[in-house]
């Protein structure tokens, strides 16, 4: 497998800022630059989901009331605008501005929730492949490979095509089809963990593999595992936008950053206030998770482990 | 290892294969393209309810009758005259010098080989129901044709502009399966090129009996979002594209580039409720329901605001242009406390969830907002409506037909471009139609009875009946007639046409 | 040498045959054909015929049989919707797709080459913080949102470019574009991790100190070895390239495989969607193969595995 060390080689470099040469000046000056950052991405995103577990209370509309007489309504900003639509009404009237802030949870919701599942996945058969080793560890890597070769888009698309389009279902397919990545990073941090000497100390004592495992090789990974998984957050928001802008995904009327830019494309030369939004609330959203990601990254784990 | 080397190979001959060499080059000068939303399934028109598949039909095909478009009367096609021999036997003479594309002489022969295999119950061609009233076709010479019918058939005439005329060669020698990708038809165009789901390229037939079409090529690409034809409208990649939302036509007009163009037309839009119970039990099964229905929806605003005033309400689905249309029989108001008092007498007092079949806006411009309007109003006194969509028009047809729809479906109806009631009541109200979720005896009697006589007074009184029936028994959810709005490019002639047929064949480019 | 391919082959067919069988198992055993073909009022005795005609009724293992035996053929059925067989319809819609994403290639190296470099000579400098910061604003932004705008400001607003379809060279401007300035920001990034690691590396700094010019070094030594990692993960990145340019086919309404894949998941058209994924899969799997000689032919360090 040789290859597959190039490659990893290749990734550590390619998602790392390499290491300072000698003489290279103010390596950590940059490291706090980074955090610096971070934190502010951080308070952003803090700002993003706190509209969204508190929309109900702080939406000004219901996002799903329509009132046709209202349609197509201007921003309040712009000439015939009012404060009672602070972004506009989309082609049926409702309220624009609550429905981004609903839609926001739908975002969330399935990022968080597929990035839980395959991580777990991910995790546990990466453990497994990097600890017993041998046939656990081709089979699993095989998958990983068969998996990773493919466009996760086509995988998720075939398989909203036979089970349908749903919440539900999204966070399955998403879920299921992330699971190679952390799968192949834990399986590499376990091989090398699993020589170290605390690791051999506790076989020669006796520990069971399970305690092992979880004892003494999972805590070394925790910091990785968190900095995969909130990039991976930003991925699968993109993707089930995506999906959801194709009508594979979340279906209308319930507001999804997504659907919404689907339905507005059609308005985007006059009433562009309808897609422009969400594709910016995407946009941004995106944008914060990956700088906070990277700043976390570098905060956790600035020794090119990953 | 055979599938790699197999496939691969088969890549590499694609890959150097894939430059359209075979299609001659055309030039802007000489082809005016046209933007359909969803390809047709074959180019046999009797075998397809496809709109698309009737409109391409009229540019390789004729017909025996041809509508005038600016008068809208029926006059010759590739019949000439017609007469009643008595009030069962039509006589039709045929026009002479007239060549399929293929070379051979259009006679006789021809109109009883295509009558013939359309009235074949066991070819199972979708056509069929527009003209079992002929009973059969006689050969009296080479030009001259005589129609036995089951009974007086006012119609007659009318559904002559809506059968064309294949080649009995085509027919006989090559049979049906060729005849899906191979139209052989006597019409201003040709088939030269038909790339599946992509476009379809037509050139002029230079032998065409009738009047030369301005333009050598016809190009027909399948553009499926609204939002990219009026793109490409805009940027000179299409010159017509049709069923333009409303709420685009001033960005259309705006732009310097296109027009748009607006005609009342025959189709009509309205819910089809299965009352039939085609579906299963459900609820559109109890008359109150339906009408609870049709009382709690505000379709008068709907109109107004959602399709900026393009539609004309319907009480029934029989359309303003139509023959048999009273106006006399008023279209239900909206009342929100009736409706919730009739489902409570239905035994629904806190509502019910039920299926909703919905498509692409492809013939229906507008469709998902009105559909969203229509559901909000629905969900108002109860009616909770769970959204099932299916995109394409080829595949919802299909599910409609087969029985597979939801109970409450979108559905709208060209008529054939017929100008009569019958087009719709026949195909879309009788019991055990393919495309019919409603079955009421006393109704399929109006319908043959309004078929049946000469008298068009006497008609016209059925037809008032069959309104009034139908109104009263709310079969279905009523919306609209609706006005189609077309895009054209400024740089050609063309206007909307009044029976949804768009006619390439009569573009010609604008003076400068 | 020949270990190596004939090494890297054993993998391919596994992994192609992995993605058939995962193929097999998603429209096989989560969907039901038999369901889809019939009306809803169809008698028992139609269910059981049309499941005995399909062969649905016999043993799994020896439906994924059949299948396999008549994929490898190149057999995949027909279509249920256009009644063509399936290869054939997949086949003629993939030169559009391969091409298109081979034109995004070459727009993403033509973008992150020169940046790359650019930054990396200058690093630290305001220059490399405002590609990296460009970067990654570029990795957040939704690329079928990028496809969109596109067609507005080109298409529409200034009518210099055609907005959809396929035909001549100009066709290809806009989408190949905006797929390439997709992955041009994790391209560039590689290329400036590729090129700082390789710059610190001590046949560089021997050659300065034997006194060749600056330009020279980084052409001649730098960019050569800098090559190796980048184009290692481009190859593998021509699965994520495949997704982006599903997205970005589906925009442009780009006669390729991805818009034929999105239709046939729409019709339910389940022959074409499995011959797709399949015929993909192979496409993937095959250019990985590719890239990996290329790379062992190259780098003599990966072939000895040192």
């Amino acid at each position: 497998m040789k290859a597959v060390s190039a490659e990893r080689k290749v990734e550590l470099v390619a998602l790392r800022e390499p290491a300072p040469a000698a003489g290279e000046e103010r390596p950590a000056l940059r490291r706090i630059g980074r955090l610096r950052w971070g934190l502010a991405a951080g308070g952003v995103l803090l700002v993003i989901v706190a509209s969204a577990v508190f929309a109900p209370w702080i939406a000004p509309h219901d996002p799903l009331a329509v009132n046709i007489r209202h349609r197509l309504a201007v921003p309040a900003w712009m000439e015939g605008g009012t404060a009672a639509h602070f972004l506009g009404t989309d082609q049926v009237g409702r309220d624009l501005l609550s429905r981004m802030i609903f839609g926001g949870r739908v975002s969330l919701v399935v990022g968080v929730a597929a990035v839980l599942l395959s991580s777990s996945i991910g995790v546990l058969l990466g453990l497994g492949a990097g600890y017993f080793g041998r046939r656990t560890d081709w089979t699993i890597m095989t998958g990983v490979n068969v998996m990773l070769t493919f466009p996760f888009v086509l995988l998720a698309l075939a398989v909203i095509a036979v089970l349908g389009p749903s919440l539900v279902n999204m966070i399955i397919v998403l879920g299921v089809a992330g699971w190679p990545i952390y799968a192949r990073v834990v399986r590499a941090e376990t091989m090398a963990i699993r020589e170290r000497e605390f690791v051999l100390a506790g076989r020669a004592l006796g520990m069971s593999h399970l305690r092992i495992v979880f004892r003494q090789i999972v805590p070394n990974l925790t910091s990785a595992i968190v900095v995969i998984a909130t990039l991976q957050v930003a991925q699968v928001i993109i993707l089930e936008s995506f999906l959801s802008f194709l009508g594979l995904g979340i279906q209308p009327p319930t507001p999804a950053w997504g659907n919404m830019l689907g339905e507005g494309r059609v308005y985007m030369l006059n009433s562009w206030w309808i897609a422009t939004f969400p594709g910016l609330a995407i946009f941004v959203t995106t944008l914060m998770i990956n700088l906070m990601g990277n700043a976390l990254r570098d905060w956790l784990d600035p020794h090119m482990k990953l | 290892m055979g599938r790699v080397v197999a496939s691969g190979s088969a890549l590499l001959l694609a890959l150097a294969l894939v430059a359209p060499a075979e299609v001659p080059a055309q030039t802007k000068e000489d082809t005016v393209v046209y933007a359909i939303q969803s390809d047709m399934q074959n180019w046999d028109p009797p075998n397809s309810v496809l709109r698309e598949s009737i409109i391409l039909g009229y540019h390789v095909f004729d017909h025996l009758a041809a509508r005038d478009v600016k008068t809208g009367k029926v006059g010759p096609g590739l019949a000439v005259s017609w007469r009643n021999v008595d009030d069962t036997t039509w006589e039709v003479k045929l026009r002479q010098n007239v060549k399929f594309h293929d070379g051979s002489r259009f006679t006789a022969g021809d109109v009883k080989a295509t009558f013939d295999r359309v009235l074949n119950p066991e070819n199972k061609l979708t056509a069929r129901g527009n003209h079992t009233k002929i009973k059969g076709v006689e050969v009296v010479d080479d030009y001259t044709v005589r129609f036995k019918t089951d009974g007086p058939y006012p119609l007659f005439v009318e559904r002559l502009s809506a059968l064309v005329m294949q080649s009995e060669k085509a027919i006989k020698e090559k049979g049906h399966e060729w005849m899906q990708e191979n139209p052989v038809g006597t019409g201003p165009y040709r088939l030269l090129k038909w790339s599946k789901k992509q476009e379809h390229l037509l050139v002029r037939n230079d032998d065409y009996w009738g009047p030369k079409p301005a333009f050598k090529y016809v190009r027909v690409r399948i553009i499926p979002e609204q939002a990219t034809q009026i793109a490409e409208l805009m940027s000179g990649g299409v010159d017509v594209i049709k069923a333009v939302p409303p709420d685009q036509m001033d960005v259309i007009n705006k732009s310097g580039a296109a027009r748009t163009s607006t005609s009342p037309i025959l189709r009509t839009a309205f819910l089809q409720l299965d009352q039939a119970g085609r579906t299963g039990k459900n609820p559109f099964q109890d008359k109150r329901v339906r009408q609870a229905a049709n009382l709690a929806v505000d379709i008068d605003s709907i109109i107004k605001h959602v399709l900026n005033g393009l539609g004309d309400r319907t009480a029934t689905t029989i359309n303003p242009m139509a023959f048999g249309f009273d106006p006399s029989v008023k279209p239900y108001k909206q009342d929100a406390a009736a409706a919730k008092k009739l489902l409570a007498d239905a035994g629904y007092p806190s509502g019910f969830e039920v299926g909703f079949l919905t498509t692409a806006p492809i013939v229906e411009p507008a469709l998902p907002q009105t559909s969203e309007a229509i559901s909000a109003d629905l969900a108002k006194v109860g009616i909770r409506t769970k959204k099932r969509y299916v995109g394409e028009v080829g595949p919802y047809v299909n599910l409609v037909r087969d029985g597979k729809a939801d109970p409450m479906f979108e559905w709208s109806w060209g008529y054939y471009s017929i100008f009569d009631a019958d087009a719709i009541l026949y195909d879309v109200m009788r019991c055990n139609e393919p495309y019919s979720y409603y079955c009421n005896q006393a109704l399929d009697d109006l319908i043959i009875q309004g078929r049946s006589t000469l008298d068009q007074k006497k008609r016209a009184e059925i037809y008032t009946r069959i309104q009034k029936l139908v109104y009263e028994d709310a079969a279905y959810l009523f919306k609209w007639g609706l006005r189609g709005v077309w895009g054209i490019s400024n740089r050609i002639e063309y206007e909307a046409p009044r029976d949804e047929i768009d006619r390439m064949f009569l573009v010609t480019a604008r003076k400068k | 040498m020949r270990s190596y391919i004939s090494r890297q082959l054993v993998q391919l067919v596994v992994v192609v045959l992995g993605i058939s069988l995962l193929a097999f198992v998603i429209l096989h055993v989560l969907g039901d054909p038999v369901l889809l073909l019939l009306p809803q009022n169809a008698g028992k005795e139609e269910f059981e015929r049309y499941r005995h005609l399909l062969g649905l009724d016999r043993p799994l293992y020896v439906q994924y049989w059949k299948f396999l035996s008549g994929a490898v053929i190149g057999d995949f059925g027909k279509s249920w919707y256009a009644d063509t067989p399936a290869f054939r319809l997949v086949i003629e819609r993939m030169p559009p797709t391969i091409y298109l994403t081979l034109a995004g290639l070459l727009v993403a190296l033509l973008i992150a080459l020169p940046l790359g470099i650019l930054a990396a000579l200058k690093r630290h400098s305001w220059v490399d913080s405002l590609c990296t910061a460009v970067a990654v604003a570029g990795q957040a932004a939704p690329l079928f949102w990028l496809g969109i705008m596109l067609i507005i400001v080109f298409a529409v607003r200034l009518r210099m470019l055609p907005a959809s379809g396929y035909g001549t060279w100009r066709h290809f401007l806009l989408p190949s574009f905006c797929l390439g300035a997709a992955l041009a920001p994790i391209t560039m990034r590689l290329v400036r991790s590729g090129v700082i690691e390789v710059m610190n590396m001590e046949f560089i700094k021997t050659a300065r100190a034997k006194g060749v010019a600056e330009p020279m070094v980084v052409v001649k030594h730098a960019f050569r070895n800098a090559c190796i990692p980048v184009i290692t993960v481009l190859g593998l990145q021509f699965g994520q390239l495949l997704g982006g340019a599903i997205i970005t086919e589906t925009v442009f309404a780009w006669p390729g495989v991805a818009t034929l894949t999105v239709e046939s998941i729409r019709n339910q058209d389940f022959p074409v969607v499995q011959c797709a994924v399949i015929l993909l899969a192979l496409v993937i799997v095959v250019v990985n193969l590719a890239v990996d000689i290329v790379v062992a032919v190259i780098d003599p360090r990966i072939r000895t595995g040192a």
